[in-house]
């Protein structure tokens, strides 16, 4: 070091002497010094952005490292179970704060040992099962390390078995958790309650109100509304991949996979199996297994081995028949291989029957009736019992989804504690819960149905009227006429000009036709057609008529009769010239029709009527870009109406009225355009840009438009209450 | 010596460097190789232990004994649960029977009417024996008599105890195994599966048919408050999108004060109204209904509009009557009996409801015509022609083969009803001619046939006269329309002030509320309602007044689908005008209705081109327009 200093000093005075050679290699020197620096520095830094990407900061320990936490013989114990506890009596819902995002924030305790007075340990530390549990709920968006922002606590004490706990020393350790306060919002998972002789269907460990997440649960033990009923664990799902299965028959109509079965319930089985022959199959444990060979996997019947749990899948219902306790791991393996369970278990929860319709994917048969089960199986026709396995299928393609997510989670046959964590974000989050058809209905039905937004058959009243928005530009003659027609429709309740020009300001009010009811201008930013759909605040009537403002050929009669068609189908767009889509197969794409056909698909918003939740669709749940796409080319935003409607409603549209020639003097009507080549093609180009996007052709082609009822019927014109229909 | 010199001190250099850079870099390199220590304050997660293989399964295989047999007790004796308290033995055959006490000694009116209105309706067996449930009204707050012990009572074994108003009797005896069915249950006592919660019902509330729900919009008006609260003495607080709201952290500290709400007698229009269960003071509740309009705020219109419109199907469906709710009752026990052909829950959930959609008839949502859509299926594209042929009894040929030419006809169905006896030879058609031979009731006409193989029937009367493309383009339109009924001459209709009743009328005019079953399409889910689900009184009535049945097949179907039927253009020229029914038949069914479902049309559904300027080549239905 004092050499150094000493050769720092006398440094300047060197370098003048030093060769060239020398030169360069003290500068070649302290670059690498000075690199060597850079890159110590650029590690001081590095690190955190790794850090923060990936594992690294998860600390890796032994299990055998963990602090060990003496209990003493005389530390409190919790209260037992109450039974009467309920979301809004044992639930702490300010504890989960407000949060944007609608979801609970889950704390876990850091893992102990915890020990008696002599140093015997109160349980295994934590078993393979609920250390994933654990670091599952630690991966997903539901986990928090800030114990004061959690709403709930999950302790790392295992009690998914409770053969393995001493009950006692187990809730003092309970209960000298930090955050512990009689339970309230901690979250217990357990899978095998009870214990012999009586076995109890919930956990005996006495936890006053914390919320307990069991598999095996009665009527009994249940709290309606408080507990989570899950499914019971099985390490064959986990292990084995089954390939999928379509619905349909199976070799055998009735299984029995279970072994250690009550005799009782054995020799009702097998009663079922010499009545019905080859379609009933009632297996057993093998007892003349060769050696190495896995007994879980393998079941026999007779001296007949079968793959286990592959043979599931050869059958169309499977027996998940209770034993001491409610809750069998079977059932996840049938779920799994897709064979509809038959539970007979007398006061069974059903694993998340808060949320599963349990109808929809299994048959429950009380067990008086075991003898009957193959008749009352035999009663389902065909068709429910597909639906039921399709059903099924919901499970897997549900749990691929999470796993996607979540890589770390596949041991799971479901990812069952963020299932809890999500039922009990409902119950927090009421208003912003997962409907029950979300939960239960399977991507193959969602497939071609619809479920319509305005699907209460209603029809309003007509006092209601409707608002006319008028879309315009510069053609303020045209305007006016148009304003001055509309204005004589008996049920008009209100004008509204949306003003689209922004270099040229609106005439002043006092050059607008004086109309007997309210006209309002809008003045728009952008020059944009989407403008005419916007869910202005101004609209006050559900019904809205769309009109162009060179629309001056339709009389009043003929609106007002649109208007009280719309009544009847307010769901619908009801419009009067109406267009066709066509398959061209020569081509290979859609073709749009303007000719005169005995067929419509689409009304042109030029002149329609619908209503205004579809305004507000259409300005924020348009599917991709079609929004933008429209605005940028500056055509189709009838089509692109048409396809929405159509697409959420499942219905085609109304047009009313016979056909009409839109032409007028002074203006490129509609009839006028589409008589363009070029624009037929543009047109033709939407409906293929807009069914790619919507990923099918929602559009319905109907053969009817709707008339007055006595419309051109032998009566007298001056009884009808609309005569003034089809004139030219 | 100077060479030496240098070298030293370039060795110096050099070695100095490298302490400089053991000295930064040390410590980067040192935390490399050993396992990071975690940093105070940065999220750490669960650990990844790193003996994790090691961990056991919480279960051995083979660790559980398999031998309690006998089922889960109840924790303390008395409880039920459905299995363990209910003989579901009693219930084999057709569906749910049963039994209701006779009224002992003076009653109230509301119980005698709910009393008939049981006695009527397709669950009534006269026997307590063959009954599978037994029902026991406790309601008589009025007359001050409380029941007693009745005699079938057995433990309460399969009895139901109806409480539609708070009783102020005390329990005379113990309920024992009887399924209790009241108005807010406590937590303590209500038996999840078991019992069955009601609504709350005030004493006036209508018997049978009820107000239908009050929204005459799907979504919201704009400018209507978002949330109404009640206040202690009745009247109605308001609150709107811009009133302040709280943070959900139940810490809200100033009353809004009287600028930013409304004080209202009578329950206003609002979207949202908080109902709260508990009544604490006015104030701490005023400022829950803050946070909850905090939440209300973020809900999407989307959601509103959802929420808005199943308020008024459940209120139509399952609440707006005395008698819709004992039905309502009595069909939640008998999809406990029925297990797996019970309601599936979206028949429950969406209109028209589990009362209107039978499960008797299926239990895919995809076979009844409401549900298509959501369903994602469509009717076959096929119908059934079913022709009644009543008195004189001439077998109508030209109608067969004008039906039967029709391209998507299946079948041909002759319901013969009349005294003289079946002709032995019948045209030769190109579809399947099957004949039936009636019990000359009226009522047959709308009997579920087994040989009914499509969805769509289309009903005739053997004097009525269709051509071909008539009923062709008829079936398009209902294809577009399953659940409701498409025909070709219609009725309406309307109010008599001078009788102070129901009026009917088949003079032409400009709307119409019914359509004719003597030629209309529907689906055959309507022949099983109409045999399944009506009162027998008003199937008596339609078969004693033959011209009341067209009458009673449009109420049924406008109560399903609250929707008017829909007119196609039917063949002009003269033909029998339809016998006005009785006068008084359209009354008695709204009667029993308990309010009039008709609605009016004022529209026809013709070809796109139907009487239009163009050629008639390009028409595909120019037969219509013949004059």
């Amino acid at each position: 070091m004092c050499a150094s200093v000493k050769y720092n000093i006398r440094g300047p005075a060197l370098i003048p002497r030093m060769k060239t050679k020398h030169r360069i290699y003290y500068i070649t020197l302290f670059s690498i010094v000075l690199l060597g620096l850079i890159a110590t520095g650029m590690f001081q830094f590095w690190p955190h952005s790794i850090e923060s990407s990936n594992d690294w900061n998860v600390e890796k320990r032994s299990i055998r490292d963990v602090p060990v936490v003496r209990l003493p013989a005389d530390s409190p114990i919790p209260e037992r179970g109450d039974l009467s506890c309920r979301m809004h009596t044992c639930f702490d819902v300010y504890r989960c704060g407000f949060n944007p995002k609608n979801k609970i924030k889950v704390y876990i305790y850091a893992l102990k040992k915890y020990v008696d007075d002599f140093g015997v340990s109160v349980s295994n530390t934590i078993s393979r099962e609920y250390n994933e549990l654990l670091m599952a709920i630690s991966d997903s968006d539901y986990y928090t390390d800030d114990i004061n922002r959690a709403c709930l606590f999950v302790p790392s004490i295992d009690v998914l078995n409770q053969n393995t706990l001493r009950i006692k020393e187990t809730a003092q350790a309970m209960a000298q958790l930090s955050r512990w306060d009689r339970g309230t919002n901690h979250l217990l998972f357990n899978m095998l309650p009870g214990g012999p002789p009586d076995y109890n269907t919930a956990l005996d460990v006495p936890r006053d109100r914390a919320l307990l997440a069991g598999g095996g649960f009665s009527t009994w033990t249940y709290r309606q509304g408080y507990d989570v009923s899950i499914p019971v664990y099985s390490p064959l799902s986990a292990e084995v991949d089954l390939p999928e299965k379509g619905p349909g028959p199976r070799q055998y109509f009735l299984l029995s996979s279970q072994v250690g079965l009550h005799p009782e319930y054995r020799e009702d089985l097998e009663a079922l199996q010499v009545k019905h022959g080859e379609s009933v199959l009632v297996l057993d444990k093998c007892t003349n297994l060769s050696e190495g060979v896995l007994s879980v996997r393998k079941r026999c019947h007779k001296h007949q081995v079968f793959d286990y749990p592959q043979v599931l899948q050869e059958a169309t219902f499977c027996v998940v028949l209770r034993g001491a306790r409610l809750g069998q791991a079977v059932l996840s393996d049938v779920l799994q291989a897709g064979c509809v369970p038959v539970v007979i278990a007398d006061s069974y929860i059903l694993p998340f029957s808060e949320v599963l319709d349990w109808k929809r994917a299994s048959v429950v048969v009380p067990e008086e009736k075991m003898s009957d089960v193959y008749s009352i199986l035999q009663s389902i026709p065909q068709r429910q019992i597909e639906e039921m396995q399709r059903q099924l299928f919901m499970e897997p393609a549900r749990r691929e989804n999470w796993s996607a997510a979540n890589h770390q989670m596949n041991s799971l046959i479901w990812p069952r504690e963020q299932w809890d964590s999500q039922i009990i974000n409902d119950r927090i989050y009421p208003y912003a819960a997962i409907s029950y058809e979300e939960w239960n209905d399977p991507p193959a039905v969602k497939w071609g149905s619809v479920s319509n937004p305005l699907f209460l058959p209603l029809i309003p009243p007509q006092s209601q009227g409707f608002t006319a928005i008028v879309l315009t530009y510069d053609r303020v003659e045209s305007l006016f006429r148009v304003i001055t027609e509309v204005s004589k429709v008996p049920s008009l309740s209100k004008l509204l000009v949306v003003w689209n020009n922004q270099n040229k300001n609106p005439p002043e009010d006092s050059l607008w036709p004086k109309i007997r009811v309210p006209l309002k201008v809008v003045r728009t930013a952008e020059n944009k057609l989407s403008n005419r759909f916007f869910p202005y605040d101004e609209i006050e009537t559900e019904a809205v008529l769309a009109i162009d403002d060179d629309i001056i050929m339709l009389t009043s009669d003929e609106l007002q009769f649109g208007y009280e068609v719309w009544r009847e189908f307010p769901d619908r767009l009801v419009g009067y010239p109406g267009r066709l889509h066509l398959w061209d197969h020569e081509m290979n794409k859609w073709k749009y029709e303007s000719e005169w056909t005995n067929e419509v698909s689409m009304v042109l918003t030029g002149a329609a009527f619908y209503h205004k939740y579809f305004n507000y669709l259409y300005t924020y749940k348009m599917p991709g870009d079609i929004k933008n796409w429209v605005d940028a080319h500056m055509n189709c935003e009838d089509i692109a109406m048409n396809f929405l409607v159509a697409n959420v409603t499942g219905k085609a549209v109304i047009k009313v009225t016979p056909r009409k020639k839109f032409k007028c003097p002074e203006c490129t009507a509609i009839d006028g355009l589409s008589l363009d080549q070029t624009h037929m093609v543009e047109r033709s180009e939407c409906i293929n840009k807009f069914a790619s996007v919507f990923g099918t052709m929602p559009l319905k082609v109907v053969e009817h438009r709707a008339d007055p009822v006595l419309y051109k019927d032998d009566f007298p014109e001056k009884l009808k209450s609309f005569p003034n229909i089809g004139s030219l | 010596m100077q060479s030496w010199r240098r070298r030293k001190s370039l060795w110096l250099a050099l070695s100095a460097s490298w302490l400089l850079l053991v000295l930064l870099g040390g410590f980067s390199l040192l935390r490399l190789a050993l396992p990071p220590r975690p940093r105070p304050g940065a999220s750490q997660g669960w650990p990844r232990w790193l003996d994790a293989e090691l961990l056991q399964s919480f279960s051995q295989p083979g660790e559980l004994p398999e031998d309690a047999v006998s089922p889960p007790q109840a924790p303390h004796g008395g409880s039920c649960n459905w299995e363990s308290c209910f003989d579901t033995s009693k219930c084999r055959g057709d569906g749910l029977k049963v039994f209701v006490y006779p009224a002992v000694g003076t009653i109230s009116e509301t119980h005698r009417r709910i009393l008939a209105s049981i006695e009527g309706s397709r669950f009534y067996t006269f026997s307590p024996a063959g009954a599978c449930l037994l029902l026991l009204l406790s309601l008589d707050a009025q007359t001050g008599e409380c029941s007693s012990m009745p005699l079938q009572w057995n433990r309460g074994r399969n009895h139901l105890v109806l409480r539609l108003h708070p009783a102020p009797c005390p329990r005379t005896f113990q309920l024992g195994q009887a399924m209790v069915a009241e108005a807010s249950p406590t937590v303590d006592s209500f038996r999840p599966g078991f019992d069955v919660a009601l609504p709350f019902l005030p004493e006036a509330h209508p018997l049978r048919g009820g107000a239908p729900g009050q929204l005459r919009q799907h979504s919201p008006q704009p400018g209507v408050a978002l949330l109404a609260l009640e206040e202690e003495r009745g009247g109605w607080r308001t609150a709107d999108t811009g009133s302040s709201a709280c943070p959900w952290d139940g810490r809200c500290e100033q009353d809004p004060g009287p600028g930013q709400t409304q004080r209202q007698e009578t329950l206003p229009n609002a979207t949202f109204c908080l109902i709260s269960g508990h009544r604490p003071e006015a104030a701490s509740r005023f400022l829950q209904a803050l946070q909850v309009l905090a939440a209300l705020q973020e809900m999407s219109p989307a959601r509103v509009l959802a929420l808005r419109q199943q308020t008024q199907f459940l209120w139509d469906a399952y609440f707006s009557s005395v008698e819709k709710v004992i039905h309502t009752t009595l069909e939640v026990i008998q999809d406990r009996i029925f297990g797996t052909s019970a309601h599936p829950s979206l028949l429950w959930n969406s209109p028209p409801g589990a009362l209107l959609a039978l499960s008797t008839f299926s239990t895919s949502p995809q076979d009844f015509p409401f549900y298509y859509l959501q369903q994602g299926s469509r009717p076959e594209g096929r119908f059934s022609a079913l022709i009644w042929v009543g008195p004189p009894g001439q077998p109508p040929l030209k109608l067969i083969q004008a039906v039967a030419g029709s391209q998507h006809c299946a079948q041909i169905l002759v319901l013969w009803s009349n005294e003289r006896p079946l002709p032995s030879r019948w045209p030769e058609t190109a579809v399947p001619l099957t004949v039936i031979d009636g019990h000359r009731k009226v009522s047959d006409r709308f009997y579920p046939y087994s040989t009914i193989r499509t969805d769509a029937i289309l009903s005739l009367d053997a004097r009525s006269s269709l051509s071909t493309s008539e009923v062709d383009f008829a079936f398009l339109v209902w294809q577009s329309f399953p659940e409701r009924m498409v025909g070709f001459l219609t009725s309406s209709h309307f109010w008599d002030e001078a009788h102070g009743g129901w009026g009917y009328t088949a003079e032409r005019t400009n709307e119409f509320s019914m359509v004719l079953t003597t030629a209309a399409f529907y689906h055959r889910y309507y022949h099983t309602l109409f045999t399944h689900s009506l009162p027998k009184a008003l199937r008596t009535l339609a078969d004693e007044a033959p011209t009341c049945v067209d009458v009673l097949m449009n109420f049924i179907v406008a109560a399903v689908t609250k929707l008017p039927p829909i007119k196609a253009p039917g063949g002009p020229g003269p033909r029998p005008k339809p016998p006005a029914p009785a006068p008084d038949c359209i009354n008695q069914i709204a009667a029993a209705f308990g309010h009039m479902p008709l609605l009016s049309s004022r529209l026809r559904l013709d070809p796109v081109l139907f009487k239009d300027p163009v050629s008639v080549q390009r028409k595909k239905y120019r037969s219509l327009e013949k004059p």
